[in-house]
């Protein structure tokens, strides 16, 4: 090979074998942040309830199950879990049938009913039902007389309905989009009658969606701590007992052990999900949707009724706490007062001015590290990267009060700057709802062809030019979205933060909290009404600046699987 | 020295797939070469490694009498078109164009000047405001010429630039790549699964099968003395017999066909092909006499097609199914019309002939 050695390499300049490491320390910066602030506090968690004076133990477990009262807890949290599941996935199955094989009237207002639950936090729905079924509830107590009230297990499973509600028609409304209309029609074409073609055709083809909108439902109920904690009464679920034991008893040992159980059951679910959700993906196709035939009378008007119940009760939701807020005592003295805002809790409207510029904070980073993030799994996939797309949809899988617990146990040292500071709470509630973020943003950049970025780098761009001037424009769209659905969660989440509060640092969501246990209700719901006046101007203001474009995805960007 | 772009034992290899099996190419400076084969056949991932999106596995890219292996795709001053056109979307003509430009920091005013008269090389300078949707597919690979060619690349990589166009834009623009290639006398590297638009366009064309060159050549070459029944089969279209060799003659079915061809070779098993317009077709009795004898079958007319200037028949040769094309004119004046009984004559001279290995297939 004489001729070879007459060649001489070209080597590349300084420039730009700086740019082929760029991607590899975006990367690792990326995966070391989340593994920090993710494995280590679960790690901890996991240290904390298996190893008691420097040795292995099982001691924690026995003493959970060994105590009945504690150990209820997971027996509760399964039943009400289970019921919600079965009845959410009914409900918002037939809801999102309606929207998308119906041609009932009115579907963009029942579309936006149904997703209306999101901007508020998961406690609006125990606050509602309280005022309506609770001891003191205007339809019990006053309008019916009778004594019997909505606390409990009761209580928890229809709030915890009202709430994942949104979450399940995103994935039904998904899959009934999906499946070809065109299958229906063969059926009834080949004389099968109209219930026949639902269960022999609809039903199964909708299979997947219908398991991995129960699959996430489970997952949200089991997981959420608002509505359990004001309106369970004795009713003890895992979550509320995770926190009773930290806060009442610092019993952080047990507090750690009851995640861990919790963990199990929630990773399941999660799993599940994860799993459906990829097989299903794959079958939805891009194929035209022929037209949907006029429903005939008798469907028509059953799912108008059927659509406008399920929306009276989401609104009389809203207008529950809204009007709670505004009246002198419920439900005795109806005169409209603003005293209740009047916030007599120590945080007050400084809560919510912090949680306002949180939630800013949390949008913005949250919008740019999932698209970062996505970025780097579907195009640049360099070494490493299942590693980082595993570490980037974990999130989903662990419950935000198990995140926010693993949080102070891990970070609680002088060492660890911002614990204490609302720097970690920005960080927590990135971290919990990363995995929703990548994933709208993996699938928006599918959707960039791959010869555009690469037409830009062969006209010399490098790899931080490329994502400036094209990748992110073309990304506006998720963009945006993420930074609704990382703004909202960042104002209405309650467990994720509720451990991370401090004495300087308070939030609007956990004043209600706060505020409904010192028996403050009305200033709860008026706190209530501040948040989803805040999320409602946020919607409204990016409406009029990116015009329709950001809310094209608006339902599909909003399921989100942590509580 | 002049800037020759040479592949040397380019090897790349995806897992179990080899998809380019040490390749040597030379391309000179100035020349338009099309690599051309089936999909999957490597050529696409031939001019990847290239434009440096692939790292090769093996084997050296040679540019300028540099290893260029180790250059990002930023450094390597090559232009490419893609299938897909790829614009940026959210910018306008006039900054698609100016993109190249802008990453190498020229001054406003050249690059102005740069851009409008890549815009009048195009013929798009009306369309300079609008933005890449608003645009027909035609107009957008055009936009995506002008964005390739401003910053003045020694080499242009195109990558199936008009697969994705309707058939009549698709030999205008062919023209239209053909002209500026040879206004700019800059080296054009053009990958196609189109051999009629191999041939039209290219200087030398590269046939390639599972990730090798078959055969290069100029289209004439090519064409006519393809070197391989693959070639024969992938380049215009032929038809093929498998057949015994009989001395000088190859014997198919009843028929033993006279091969002048054969006398270089010295296989048994034999494939002949011949191209659909070397067959004459001619009325029962109208054969004249000075043919060889062996060479005329007969057969029956099942189906035609009008192509324009040529018409293309389908003839049943005892089950066989014959492939001839006939000048428009030829076939008015013999009157000819499906379900007739015709003579065919091969002549020897037209046949090419192949060794049949054992692994070959019969192309379909």
């Amino acid at each position: 090979m004489d001729k070879a050695r007459t060649d001489t390499f070209a080597q590349p300049s300084i420039k730009f074998k700086i740019d082929k490491f760029i991607v590899i320390v975006v990367t690792v910066c990326i995966g070391i942040a989340l593994v920090f602030f993710m494995l280590f506090p679960i790690g901890t968690i996991l240290k904390m309830s298996f190893i008691k004076e420097g040795s292995l133990t099982l001691e924690n477990y026995i003493k959970y199950f060994q105590n009945p009262r504690i150990s209820r807890s997971l027996y509760n949290s399964f039943y009400v879990s289970i019921i919600t599941m079965a009845i959410t996935t009914i409900l918002a199955f037939f809801y999102a049938y309606a929207l998308q094989r119906t041609t009932i009237r009115g579907k963009g207002f029942f579309y936006i009913v149904a997703f209306m639950p999101l901007i508020a936090p998961s406690i609006m729905q125990a606050l509602a039902l309280i005022l309506l079924f609770g001891r003191n509830g205007l339809i019990t107590a006053h309008l019916l007389r009778i004594s019997w009230s909505i606390y409990g297990a009761t209580g928890i499973i229809v709030s915890e309905v009202l709430y994942c509600f949104p979450h399940a028609v995103v994935i039904l409304y998904t899959t009934l989009s999906a499946v070809d209309t065109r299958l229906d029609e063969a059926a009834q074409s080949l004389g099968a009658s109209s219930l026949k073609v639902f269960w022999k055709v609809t039903v199964p083809a909708a299979k997947y969606g219908l398991v991995s909108a129960a699959a996430l439902t489970f997952n949200l109920t089991i997981t959420d701590f608002g509505n359990p904690v004001v309106i369970g009464g004795d009713y003890n679920v895992l979550a509320t007992e995770i926190y009773s034991q930290v806060t009442n008893l610092f019993r952080f040992d047990l507090g750690a052990t009851i995640s861990v159980i919790l963990l199990v059951p929630s990773v399941c679910a999660f799993l599940i999900n994860y799993y459906i959700t990829k097989r299903s993906f794959a079958l939805i196709s891009g194929a035209a949707r022929p037209f949907l035939q006029p429903s005939r009378k008798f469907k028509k008007w059953g799912f108008t009724i059927y659509c406008g119940l399920v929306s009276f009760a989401i609104l009389l939701v809203f207008a529950t706490v809204i009007l709670g807020s505004f009246v002198k005592v419920w439900p005795y003295d109806w005169t409209l007062t603003l005293k209740h805002f009047h916030f007599p809790s120590l945080g007050g409207y400084s809560s919510i001015w912090t949680s306002f510029k949180i939630a800013l904070a949390v949008g913005l980073l949250g919008a740019f590290f999932t698209l970062i993030a996505g970025y780097i799994v579907e195009k640049k996939r360099p070494f490493g990267v299942d590693f980082l797309y595993l570490l980037s949809v974990m999130p989903a899988a662990i419950p935000g009060l198990v995140m926010g617990l693993g949080y102070i146990l891990a970070f609680n040292y002088p060492i660890f700057f911002f614990y204490g500071t609302s720097t970690i709470i920005v960080i927590c509630v990135v971290v919990c709802n990363f995995t929703l973020g990548t994933l709208s943003s993996v699938a928006n950049l599918k959707n960039i062809d791959p010869s555009v970025e690469e037409a830009a780098i062969s006209l010399g761009a490098d790899s931080v030019r490329t994502f400036i001037r094209v990748i992110f424009p073309l990304s506006m769209v998720a963009f945006v979205q993420n930074f609704i659905y990382f703004f909202m969660r960042a104002m209405t989440t309650i467990s994720a933060v509720i451990f991370l509060v401090s004495a300087t640092v308070h939030l609007a969501a956990i004043e209600i909290i706060q505020l409904d246990n010192d028996g403050w209700t009305a200033s709860a719901n008026a706190m209530t009404t501040c948040i989803i006046a805040i999320v409602v101007a946020m919607l409204v203001v990016l409406r009029l600046l990116a015009g329709n474009k950001g809310f094209a995805g608006f339902g599909g960007a909003t399921s989100a699987p942590s509580g | 020295m002049a800037k020759d772009l040479k592949l040397e034992n380019l090897t790349k290899i995806f897992g179990a797939l080899v998809a380019v099996d040490s390749v040597n190419l030379e391309i000179r400076e100035g020349e338009f070469v099309c690599l051309l084969g089936p999909s999957g056949c490597g050529k696409t991932t031939i001019l990847r490694m290239i434009t440096g999106f692939e790292i090769p596995t093996e084997g050296k890219v040679i540019y300028d009498g540099k290893i260029i292996n180790a250059l990002m795709p930023q450094q390597r001053d090559f232009g490419i078109i893609f299938q897909s056109y790829a614009l940026f979307p959210n910018m306008n003509v006039h900054e698609n164009i100016s993109f190249g430009l802008k990453m190498r920091k020229m001054p406003k005013k050249p690059m102005r000047e740069r851009v409008h008269e890549m815009l009048d090389l195009v013929g798009l300078y009306d369309w300079r405001e609008n933005y890449p949707a608003q645009l027909s597919g035609g107009q957008q690979q055009r936009v995506a010429l002008a964005r390739a060619l401003a910053p003045n690349p020694s080499v242009l990589l195109l990558d199936e630039p008009l697969s994705a166009l309707d058939a009549k834009i698709r030999v205008r623009l062919r023209a239209v790549i053909k002209r500026l290639q040879q206004e700019l006398g800059i080296t054009m590297i053009y990958v196609t699964h189109d051999q009629e638009e191999a041939l039209a366009i290219a200087d030398r064309v590269v046939v390639m099968e599972q990730g090798k060159i078959k055969q290069e050549g100029t289209p004439l070459e090519i064409y006519k003395f393809p070197k391989s029944s693959f070639v024969a089969d992938f380049v215009g279209t032929s038809n093929f017999f498998q057949g015994k060799r009989q001395r000088d003659k190859v014997r198919f079915k009843d028929w033993e066909f006279l091969v002048p061809a054969l006398e270089t070779m010295s296989a048994e098993n034999i494939y002949l092909a011949i191209r659909p317009e070397k067959i004459e077709v001619m009325r029962p009795g109208e054969t004249p006499e000075a043919v060889e004898r062996s060479n005329l079958t007969h057969g029956r007319i099942e189906v035609i097609t009008f192509l324009g200037a040529v018409v293309r028949l389908v003839i049943s040769m005892d089950g066989d199914e014959i492939i001839c094309d006939m000048v428009e004119k030829d076939f008015e004046l013999k009157n000819l019309n499906r379900g007739d009984s015709v003579d065919l004559y091969f002549p020897p001279e037209a046949f090419l002939a192949y060794p049949l290995s054992s692994k070959e297939e019969l192309p379909e």
